[in-house]
């Protein structure tokens, strides 16, 4: 299959703060689901779309994306035309800091060097799993200037998010930022298409204006003067705009019907591949609703929980609510309810921890408890 | 490909006729292993770890799952420039063509490969016994000892060292003889199937064995003989780490409970050497609220709903609510109805366990599918992409094999699909 289009995903967003957690990774870099990182889903939703040439752009704390990334193999990115390119910020030899101008004036030159018509731009605080295809056809069908999709979410999808209203056609006539009331539910999933020369050209446009920072809201709020359409989407979304509602998408996942629709009933979702050793459960282990990744030793209790690669779990140990992130190490006679555990972090024996549901105690990477 | 120091040889073209359904449409090295794992995997792996670069893989029997498994050598970080994973069956040629008729056989088909790599040393290697070993070191032996020839050695118990290709040595561990299984051993030094050769050394052997009509061209039978005939530097290293040949249906069900029973001594978690293997691209797995998992292997993709006791699980596993599976060793995509009990059952890829279905060891009675040439201890194995019917019953030792013509009110396959 041939697909006219590229793609860019914005792997960074300055609206959005998980604390602790986003403070070592950019949020697309944020693990999820126990072996992906978040960016893993729209990345993958553009290759199995059949797009070959992804750009990623970034401004900082990209590090963790680069590793995870790499020569983009993992995603069958690693092509001698096209394939995938990270875009830090470009820094000329004679700026000492970056700025907002350069971000954009690399962007357009990456833009230019495709050969697709159109664009499929997206955010990265969205997982769910799709084909854009029937973005890119009804984009074509509706005569539209810029396509964006949404799905019913509304009030409840959680700051920063934006509420489109439309015509009886689907054209987007009013956006709301933020609103406390609104009488419509379309809730946008930051993923829009359009054309790659008029991409170029509003970019080109917005710095002439001054203004430095690449966001795909300002794009849908041209529908005064563009036509703006919107699609629905109807499959399972989860965003991730805060703590809570990372903790609150991860736990979706124990629900089957949640994790039938991102895993199973669509396309495959690609990521970095870690060889490790299939997970031993030993005599006492006991464990029901979790999500177990490979590489785990497991010889304790894990109840309502996700847990990373290469994690261990100790004897008369209990794991319940938690998020237990790759190479962690819970030794025994531990209690931990309610948790975010990043990376790499070391729990001594007999440690409790207990957070509360809506606010879960978060331990930063590498931690020694 | 440039010049290398070193090129393994995998062989990796045998039928492993001993393993059955198993092997109907696969080579022995490509059968799944350990949960995430083929067989070949470790073999690879140790190439990998031990630094060599190019990796020639002789296929011949059933090539198709094991070519595309290997493919460019990429989960071995063996896609390289000049060097790499190659594949290599036997091909025609202007002259006489041939199938690969025995191991030395195969390496003597492959001259013109390893003469354009030039090496100095090569390393013969089987793609079907489980173990990790750094051939670098063997080398380094090979080449302090001035040998010819290096073959690396386990000692076996006595009691079953009729079993091996035994070697007999004198002072520091230089081979004597060569004995395919002995009744009366002198050493209980068994041949692990690994060899390294001075190339120039094995190169002129291979062609002198190729002259000789009566030679079945089989490196243990013939070409350590020869070699020692001539009297030729060969020395014997020892290993002393886990090594399994998994040959048979009883060796691949215990190798496989050793991941659980001595987890320890193969060590999969060891990360200065790793297992590598393609991976299944599947998400973390799922247990689920009434599940039960002990004494278990799994890996990505499963979903488990009932109880799984001493199993050890590939990718993409489902086991419904009531199962129950213990001490088997399930293929990907196997499923496991609800109420089914399974006890010391292989399952091939993406065979369906019908609902209530009882199979395995602790299961007896006659049934057309007993097969007690293959299977021993009360195994059970299932073939490839079977549906196996609702409440079926199969006893200790059975082969279900949809080929075997069996009268249809005792046949347990409902259907049959490809996977």
């Amino acid at each position: 299959m041939f697909t006219d289009a590229m793609g860019l995903i914005l792997a960074d967003n300055k609206k959005i703060s998980l604390g602790e957690l986003s403070s070592p990774r950019a949020l697309s870099a944020m693990p999820f689901a126990g072996r992906y990182r978040i960016i893993d889903f729209t990345l993958s939703n553009m290759v199995n779309s059949g797009i070959k040439n992804v750009g990623i752009l970034t401004y900082n704390k990209y590090k963790s994306l680069m590793d995870h990334l790499g020569t983009g193999a993992a995603w069958s990115l690693d092509r001698k035309n096209d394939g995938l390119h990270i875009l830090p910020p470009y820094v000329n030899s004679e700026a000492t800091s970056i700025s907002g101008d350069e971000e954009l004036a690399g962007l357009i030159d990456f833009l230019r060097t495709s050969r697709t018509t159109y664009v499929i731009v997206a955010n990265s605080n969205i997982v769910f799993n799709t084909k854009f295809d029937e973005l890119i056809k009804s984009h074509k069908q509706t005569g539209a200037d810029i396509s964006v999709m949404y799905n019913k979410d509304g009030l409840k999808s959680g700051k920063p998010f934006y509420i489109l209203d439309t015509d009886k056609n689907g054209f987007v006539k009013d956006m709301l930022f933020n609103p406390e009331k609104s009488s419509s539910n379309k809730s946008s999933l930051g993923v829009i298409c359009l054309r790659r020369d008029l991409l170029i050209d509003s970019i080109a446009r917005q710095m002439a204006h001054g203004l430095t920072h690449f966001g795909i809201h300002s794009f849908v709020k041209m529908y005064d003067e563009l036509k703006v359409h919107a699609l629905e989407y109807n499959g399972v979304v989860l965003r991730i705009n805060n703590v809570q509602s990372y903790f609150y998408s991860s736990m979706s996942l124990i629900d089957d019907a949640i994790r039938n629709d991102l895993f199973w009933n669509g396309e495959p979702v690609y990521t970095k591949v870690k060889d490790e050793a299939p997970t031993l459960y030993f005599d006492n282990a006991n464990v029901g609703n979790a999500i177990i990744s490979d590489g785990c030793r497991i010889y304790g209790n894990v109840e309502e929980s996700i847990i990373f690669r290469g994690v261990t779990i100790s004897k008369n140990t209990t794991i319940k609510n938690c998020i237990i992130m790759q190479d962690s190490h819970i030794s025994e006679n531990c209690q931990l309810e309610n948790v975010i555990l990043d990376k790499n972090s070391f729990v001594r024996p007999g440690v409790r921890l207990i957070g509360h549901r809506d606010y879960p105690v978060v331990i930063g990477k590498g931690a020694g408890i | 490909m440039t010049k290398a120091e070193v090129v393994a040889m995998i062989l990796a073209g045998g039928q492993g006729s001993r393993l059955g359904v198993l092997t109907k449409k696969l080579a022995k090295p490509a059968v799944p292993f350990g949960s995430r794992y083929r067989i070949i995997d470790f073999t690879m792996s140790n190439c990998v770890n031990s630094g060599i670069e190019i990796v020639g893989v002789l296929s011949q029997y059933q090539p198709l799952a094991l070519n595309t498994y290997v493919g460019n050598g990429h989960p071995w970080d063996l896609d390289r420039n000049n060097a790499g994973a190659y594949i290599l069956p036997p091909y025609q040629r202007s002259g006489k063509s041939d199938w690969y008729k025995g191991t030395a056989n195969a390496i003597y088909q492959n001259r013109d490969f390893l003469d354009d790599a030039n090496p100095t040393y090569i390393v013969v290697l089987s793609g079907d016994h489980i173990y990790k070993m750094n051939y670098a070191e063997m080398i380094r032996a090979h080449i302090e000892k001035g040998a010819d020839a290096t073959l690396a050695v386990i000692e076996v118990p006595w009691e079953e060292a009729p079993r091996f290709g035994i070697l007999n040595t004198k002072s520091d561990d230089v081979i004597t003889e060569f004995v395919e299984k002995p009744a009366n051993p002198e050493s209980n030094l068994a041949s692990m199937g690994v060899y390294v050769f001075t190339w120039s050394v094995l190169r002129e052997a291979l062609i002198e064995d190729e002259t000789n009509p009566d030679s079945s061209n089989d490196f243990g039978k013939n070409i350590v003989p020869m070699l020692l005939n001539q009297g030729k530097k060969l020395s014997a290293y020892r290993y002393a780490g886990y090594w399994k040949d998994v040959g048979t249906i009883a060796s691949l069900w215990e190798t496989n409970m050793d991941i659980l029973d001595r987890p320890e001594e193969i060590n999969l978690v060891d990360r200065s050497w790793r297992i590598y293997s393609r991976n299944p691209v599947k998400p973390s797995h799922f247990i689920g609220p009434d599940a039960s998992v002990v004494n278990s292997a799994l890996t990505d993709g499963c979903r488990i709903y009932g109880n799984v006791v001493h199993s050890v699980l590939s990718n993409s596993v489902v086991v419904e609510k009531g199962a129950y599976v213990k001490d088997c060793v399930l293929f990907p995509g196997v499923v496991v109805k609800a109420g089914a009990s399974i006890e010391r059952c292989i399952v091939d890829f993406g065979t369906i366990i019908g609902k209530d279905v009882s199979a395995g060891a602790n299961v007896s009675g006659e049934s057309p599918y007993i097969n007690k040439k293959l299977c021993s201890g009360g195994i059970c194995v299932f073939e490839r992409g079977l549906v196996i019917k609702e409440g079926a019953i199969i006893p200790a030792n059975s082969m279900v094999d949809s080929d075997l013509k069996v009268a249809p009110e005792k046949s347990v396959i409902e259907s049959t699909f490809r996977v």
